[in-house]
C-alpha cells in the first residue's frame, strides 16, 4: 500500500551501528542474540508498515542467524590454533563502514561551509516559489505522521452512496402482451407461475398493474387457486 | 614576477567560469608576453593571498577560493543569505546521507568498482551512483581488469569544488580503527557543536533543533505510536 524508503538508516550496517551505539555495546563482543532480535523486530516493523524490505536487510538477517548458530557450535580453529570468532567478519565490516560514515559526516560540515560561498554566474532562471530544503518542507513531521494521516483519510471516508438510475425497458403494454402470450396455450396461468421468471421488482410491479388493467378491461378474470397464497388468471375470449 | 601581473592574474581568475589552474594562468601570460617571463605557481599563490588580503581590507564582498586545483572568485559567507535567495535552485539542494557516504568511500578508495562500494556500504548503490554521476560529482574512469570488467568510479573536480578542496589529498584522513574505538562519541559531540554553530539564521536553527529531536526518536517509540492508533 505504501512504498517508501526508510531514510533513517542507510542500510543494515547503519542499523546495527545504531543498536550498538544506543545500547553502548562493545563492538568486539557483540551480543549476537540480542542484536539479531532487535534487527528482526525492525524488519517486522518495516513489513508491518508495508514498506519495501530491501534485499540487503534480509541478507543481513540471514548472516546474523548464521553467526548465532555458529556461536552455539564448537569454535573452529585457524592454522595458528586460535579460535575463530564467527563474528569477526561482521565486526570488520561494521568498523570499515563506520570509518566512512564518520567521513561522510565530516564532509557534511564541509558541504555546509561551502554552501555559504557563491560563485559567479549562479543566477539561473528558475522557479523561486518552491522552497526545497527538506527541513523546511517537512517541518517537525515524520514519515509515520504522513502514513497515519493518509491511512486515516482513507479509512474514515464514509462509503458514498451510489444512486444508479437504470432504465427498465418494461411497460404496462409489454406486460399485457406478456400475460396474453402466457394465456395463449392453456387459457389459464397461476399468478406465481407468471411471476416465476421475473427477477426485478419493477417488472413484477408493472406486470401486476398490467394484470389489473386487463381485469378492468374485462379481457381476463381471476379466480381462487388450490394454493391459498396464489390465484389463477384466466382469459376471457373476446372480452 | 613583475607586479603588473597581479591584476592580470586577478582578471584571469575573475573571467574564468571554473576554477582556473596556475598552469593555465602561466600559459596565458607566457603565450602573450614571451616564454622567458619569470613566473611560477608559487608567485600566483602569493598574488592570490595578496589579493585576498586586499579584498578583506577594503571590505569587499568576495574572495578568491583555492579549490579544485585552481582559483575562483566567490562571494563571502556573510552574504550567503541574500545571494542564496537569487541563486539557482539546484545549488541549494544538499546531498543525502547515502550520497555523502558513497562519496566518502569513493574519494578515499578511488578508483573503485560498484561491488567494492556495495560491500563496504552493505547496501545496493545503483540509485546513489546515478545521482552522483548526474551531479557530476563522480565519473567513470574506465573498467577494472577483474572478472566482469566492472566500471571504475572516481571523483571529479566538481566534487573538489563542492567540498572546497584543492585536491583529494586535502580530505581529512579517515580515523584508524583503534582511534574510533577509543573515542566513540567524539564525532557525535562534534556534530552537535558544529550544527548549532553553523546555522546563523534563527529560523534555521529552530528547524535544525526540531529536526534533531526527530532524529533522536527511537524506532521502538514509533512502533508504539503506530500501534496505538490502530
Amino acid at each position: 500500500m505504501y512504498k517508501i524508503r526508510l531514510h533513517e538508516f542507510e542500510g543494515p550496517l547503519d542499523l546495527l551501528l545504531f543498536f550498538l551505539r544506543r545500547d553502548e555495546l562493545d563492538i568486539y563482543d557483540i551480543p549476537i542474540s540480542k542484536i539479531t532480535k532487535e534487527f528482526m523486530d525492525y524488519l517486522h516493523l518495516i513489513e508491518k508498515l508495508d514498506l519495501e524490505v530491501a534485499g540487503d536487510f534480509i541478507l543481513m538477517a540471514a548472516t546474523l542467524m548464521q553467526i548465532k548458530v555458529k556461536m552455539l557450535l564448537p569454535k573452529e580453529i585457524d592454522e595458528k590454533g586460535e579460535e575463530i570468532d564467527p563474528r569477526a567478519d561482521l565486526v570488520r565490516a561494521l568498523i570499515e563502514y563506520k570509518r566512512y560514515k564518520e567521513m561522510s559526516e565530516e564532509m557534511s560540515f564541509m558541504e555546509s561551509g561551502m554552501r555559504k560561498y557563491n560563485y559567479r554566474g549562479n543566477f539561473e532562471e528558475d522557479a523561486k516559489q518552491a522552497p526545497n530544503d527538506y527541513e523546511v518542507l517537512l517541518k517537525n513531521i515524520t514519515i509515520y505522521d504522513l502514513i497515519k494521516a493518509f491511512k486515516n483519510a482513507l479509512l474514515d471516508r464514509p462509503a458514498e452512496p451510489v444512486h444508479q438510475i437504470k432504465k427498465w425497458n418494461v411497460s404496462i403494454d409489454d406486460q399485457i402482451n406478456y400475460i396474453n402470450s402466457k394465456l395463449k396455450d392453456n387459457n389459464h396461468v397461476s399468478f406465481l407461475e407468471l411471476m416465476i421468471e421475473m427477477r426485478e421488482k419493477i417488472r413484477i410491479v408493472v406486470t401486476f398493474i398490467a394484470m389489473l388493467e386487463m381485469v378492468k378491461a374485462g379481457t381476463i378474470g381471476l379466480r381462487e387457486s388450490i394454493n391459498l397464497n396464489d390465484f389463477v388468471i384466466y382469459g376471457i375470449a373476446n372480452g | 614576477m613583475d607586479n603588473i601581473y597581479n591584476s592580470v592574474i586577478e582578471a584571469l581568475v575573475f573571467a574564468s567560469d571554473d576554477p582556473i589552474t596556475p598552469v593555465e594562468i602561466i600559459n596565458a601570460i607566457k603565450a602573450l608576453d614571451g616564454l622567458d617571463i619569470e613566473i611560477t605557481e608559487e608567485d600566483i599563490e602569493n598574488t592570490v593571498d595578496e589579493l585576498n588580503a586586499k579584498y578583506d581590507q577594503n571590505g569587499n564582498a568576495f574572495t578568491i577560493l583555492k579549490i579544485a586545483h585552481g582559483y575562483v572568485h566567490a562571494t563571502k559567507p556573510d552574504h550567503a543569505k541574500y545571494v542564496g535567495y537569487l541563486s539557482s535552485e539546484k545549488t541549494k539542494r544538499r546531498l543525502s546521507q547515502a550520497a555523502l557516504e558513497t562519496l566518502a568511500i569513493i574519494a578515499y578508495k578511488q578508483p573503485l568498482t560498484k561491488p567494492e562500494l556495495e560491500s563496504i556500504r552493505g547496501v545496493n548503490s545503483d540509485y546513489t551512483l546515478n545521482t552522483l554521476l548526474e551531479k557530476n560529482l563522480i565519473t567513470i574512469q574506465g573498467r577494472a581488469e577483474t572478472v566482469g570488467r566492472p566500471l571504475l568510479y572516481i571523483t571529479t573536480d566538481e566534487f573538489l569544488k563542492y567540498f572546497g578542496l584543492r585536491a583529494v589529498s586535502d580530505l581529512p584522513k579517515p580515523r584508524e580503527i583503534e582511534e574510533i574505538m577509543k573515542d566513540e562519541d567524539f564525532l557525535e559531540q562534534k556534530r552537535r557543536i558544529m550544527m548549532s554553530g553553523i546555522e546563523e539564521k534563527a529560523e534555521e536553527e529552530e528547524i535544525q533543533s526540531e529536526h534533531e529531536q526527530n532524529n533522536e526518536l527511537e524506532p521502538e517509540e514509533e512502533i508504539e505510536n503506530e500501534n496505538t492508533t490502530e
